[in-house]
């Protein structure tokens, strides 16, 4: 009886298991957890950092050929069935999904950073620097998130919507593993996706937390102290759990959309007060620097000089994207049911990324406009405090008390639907693919999502958040290193299934 | 079937090691031998005396099998290739050497570009079966163990006729195939898999005395490998499909098996 109930359920065992372990560490012996957690993330650096360059481009290379091929017009599903939302509402939910505390976190500060601190052989400050982090923004938040996304997203679609199993990565090992999906080999890979999702997530959560903080200081003068980011924590982790257990998808849904319109108002909001032309100049400039450098971005490590950079920014961005991907790409293959691969494929590709261009250029070109032609020294405050450059940018517009207000509510929002939804999708993976999740399995997952972002944000703070995101995320790599192969064996039986269903 | 054997030869062939190869073939049903010699421009045995060529015929020709000796000139593979659909032949043979830990090296080139460019089907000779011993008989059809393996395709099922031919003690036939990619499409392709086995052993019972199947996913070159060495097998059977452009370079299925195998391979192109 307990070896069966240990069976049916020893994704969650193992997975709660290792989280609780971490969470434990975290409180009982921080430095020693920290420690470890350096040595891990410093190892895989050290080795595997060029990895996740290769990885993010093949996989980048891997889906538009898929798209291009013969396989692009295989669709989501059996081949009678038709998209379940329109054009238009997919879309929007796609940004979402995309879009989120991450944006609004680094829109203004990374171009800003980048501009103080780029490589060692660009000047700080300089207009090269400028042009260097736009383009880095740009790439950081382009079409390689998207492509990652997509990998995760396309193989669980086909496996669970055209070939009927159940929505788990273990599922689309069938074509290597067999029966052994069932068995240690497949729970280990769902254990992964747990692992990189609880870190991944958090990682969102705790820059999200760390985000709010900096408004409510900014705007009223609130304690830095970070007790006051744990409080914050706990009260959106109150609001996201019952969120969650009460299932108030719809609820979600209606928050979700009404966030993307309030994002699009700020938007619009920074577009027409600012410089304008300069922000569409900027646009302009860095689409073309981006399309025509993007090989070359991909791969590039710089060996021989500002090394460190490229582990520092790039290599952590594609971890953090690959920490994000069992979450957002079980949620993007929900809505994309009845869509082909190329129409899937293409449409994730290129619009959320344009969105985001959008976004970098408009708050990143703004930000960069005030440093340069105003005289604001943005940069600097951005690089003591990166959560902080955003409500100093707003300073500068009409309505700064309401666009921080307006900004800090909007994280809020993301906050709370990032972490309800990913307590959902935690629970759906440690009960076996199932949407029925349990009750406590919803409370654990809640809870060990705030709990994991406090003890990250107590051991060392964002710099503790970015190394338990590469760290999380490599395993996770591998992974979907394999995804790629069992989905190419699927796709390249396609043909040969009228046969076997004779 | 196997009436007519083209046999490559090369000076140093000896007349005992002809006579060895010679009962064996006789012993699988041929009647008649065709030794062929390719002269080399570059060699140095190049215009010699060809006398040695007559003792290896009369060697033969001993054990009341008909010789038809030729010879023929450039590039050696594709000479022999020629020769063989030139003389009609049904099969071509080639011995391995014995140095097994290096066989790749020593199937030598001009082997393996043969198993690619020949039409004709080629038996490449390695450990099993042992040759027999200058006064010991001959290889009985009854100790043969044949492994048949077969995807179903075009290229696996041409070698169906040899491998009735052969005839022997026990047929053993493989199904290679990689894993479907979800449980259901696999219960039924196994299910189809298995029929056509079942038929297939029906089709061959006459022929053997015992007949097995047996259906194996995995890498096919490793998994005939596998099963031809826990059998014992003395000959694996196989199709050869035209390798894509790309994939001789990395060693095709067959070249794989013809390379690892200590069974002897029989490959029908």
């Amino acid at each position: 009886m307990k070896w069966t109930y240990f069976r049916k359920e020893a994704v969650f065992l193992l997975s709660s298991g290792i989280i609780l372990l971490f969470i434990a560490g975290g409180v009982l012996q921080p430095d020693l957890l920290d420690a470890a957690a350096s040595t891990i993330h410093s190892g895989i650096l050290n080795n595997f950092s060029w990895l996740y360059l290769i990885s993010a481009f093949f996989f980048l290379i891997f889906v538009i050929s898929l798209a291009l091929s013969k396989y692009g017009t295989i669709r989501l599903g059996y081949d009678a069935e038709r998209p379940q939302y329109t054009f238009f509402g997919w879309v929007a939910m796609l940004f979402a999904a995309g879009m989120g505390i991450g944006l609004l976190f680094w829109g203004v500060s990374e171009p800003l950073v980048h501009f103080l601190t780029p490589p060692p052989f660009l000047e700080p400050l300089s207009p090269e620097s400028a042009a260097f982090a736009m383009r880095y923004a740009f790439f950081h938040w382009g079409i390689h998130p998207w492509a990652i996304y997509t990998v995760v997203s396309l193989s669980i679609a086909y496996f669970s919507f055209r070939r009927g199993m159940p929505a788990l990565i273990s599922s689309c090992f069938y074509p290597v593993l067999g029966d052994r999906i069932y068995g240690i080999p497949g729970k280990i890979v769902d254990v992964l996706a747990v692992f990189a999702t609880v870190f991944g997530t958090a990682t969102s959560l705790g820059f999200g937390a760390l985000q709010i903080h900096a408004g409510f200081s900014h705007l009223y003068g609130i304690s830095s102290a970070i007790q006051v980011t744990i409080g914050i924590i706990v009260i959106a982790t109150a609001l996201f759990m019952a969120s969650a257990i009460l299932g108030v998808e719809k609820g979600v849904q209606v928050l979700s959309k009404f966030n993307i319109l309030l994002a699009i108002l700020l938007l619009t909001f920074i577009l027409l007060l600012g410089s304008t032309p300069y922000i569409l100049n900027i646009f302009s400039s860095t689409l073309g620097g981006y399309i025509n450098n993007v090989i070359d971005l991909s791969l590039q490590a710089y060996p021989f000089a500002g090394y460190q950079w490229s582990r520092d920014w790039t290599v952590f961005y594609w971890a953090w994207w690959i920490s994000w991907s069992p979450f957002v790409g079980l949620f993007i293959a929900r809505i994309s049911r009845g869509r082909t691969i190329r129409e899937f494929v293409l449409t994730v590709l290129t619009v959320p990324t344009l969105f985001t261009f959008i976004w970098f250029s408009i708050f990143g070109g703004s930000a960069l406009n005030l440093q340069l032609n105003k005289g604001v020294d943005l940069a600097s405050v951005a690089g003591e405090d990166v959560s902080l450059a955003l409500f100093v940018f707003f300073e500068h517009y009409p309505f700064a008390g309401v666009l921080s207000l307006i900004a800090i509510l909007l994280l809020s929002i993301f906050f709370v639907t990032s972490a309800d939804s990913a307590t959902v999708v935690l629970g759906s993976l440690t009960t076996g693919g199932s949407l029925a999740v349990p009750l406590y399995k919803k409370v654990f997952w809640a809870l060990s999502l705030s709990a994991v972002a406090i003890v990250l944000l107590m051991t060392g703070g964002l710099d503790a958040l970015q190394k338990m995101a590469i760290t999380a995320a490599f395993p996770f790599m591998i992974v979907m290193i394999i995804l790629c192969y069992t989905l190419w064996i699927g796709l390249s039986q396609e043909e040969s299934r009228d046969d076997e269903s004779e | 079937m196997f009436e007519k054997t083209l046999i490559p030869v090369a000076h140093g062939e000896t007349s005992e090691e002809l006579r060895k190869i010679g009962r064996i073939l006789k012993s699988l049903g041929s009647e008649s031998i065709c030794l062929f010699h390719v002269s080399d421009a570059d060699s140095f045995f190049n215009g010699s005396d060809m006398s040695w060529l007559l003792l290896l015929k009369e060697a033969i020709e001993e054990l009341g099998l008909s010789v038809d000796v030729r010879t023929g000139s450039d590039h050696i593979a594709s000479s022999i290739a020629e020769a063989a659909l030139r003389e009609g032949v049904d099969e071509i043979y080639l011995k391995a050497k014995r140095h097994w830990q290096l066989r790749t090296i020593l199937l030598g080139s001009v082997s393996r570009d043969l198993l690619r460019l020949a039409d004709t089907p080629v038996f490449v000779h390695k450990i099993r079966p042992l040759l027999p011993k200058e006064k010991e008989g001959t290889i009985t059809r009854d100790d043969l163990i044949i492994l048949y393996a077969t995807d179903f395709d075009k290229a696996s099922n041409r070698p169906l006729p040899y491998v009735m031919q052969f005839q022997g003690s026990w047929c053993h036939i493989l199904h290679v195939r990689g894993r479907r990619a979800d449980p259901r499409s696999e219960k039924r392709k196994s299910s189809r898999v298995k029929e056509k086995l079942t038929s297939l052993e029906e089709e061959l019972r006459p022929y053997y005395g015992r007949v097995t199947s047996e259906e194996r996913i995995g890498n096919p070159a490793n998994e005939v490998l596998f099963v031809s060495d826990q059998i014992h097998a003395d000959v694996i059977v196989l199709g050869r499909s035209r390798p894509a452009f790309l994939s001789s370079p990395m060693g095709d299925t067959a070249e794989q098996i013809v390379t690892g195998s200590k069974a002897s391979i029989f490959l029908v192109p």
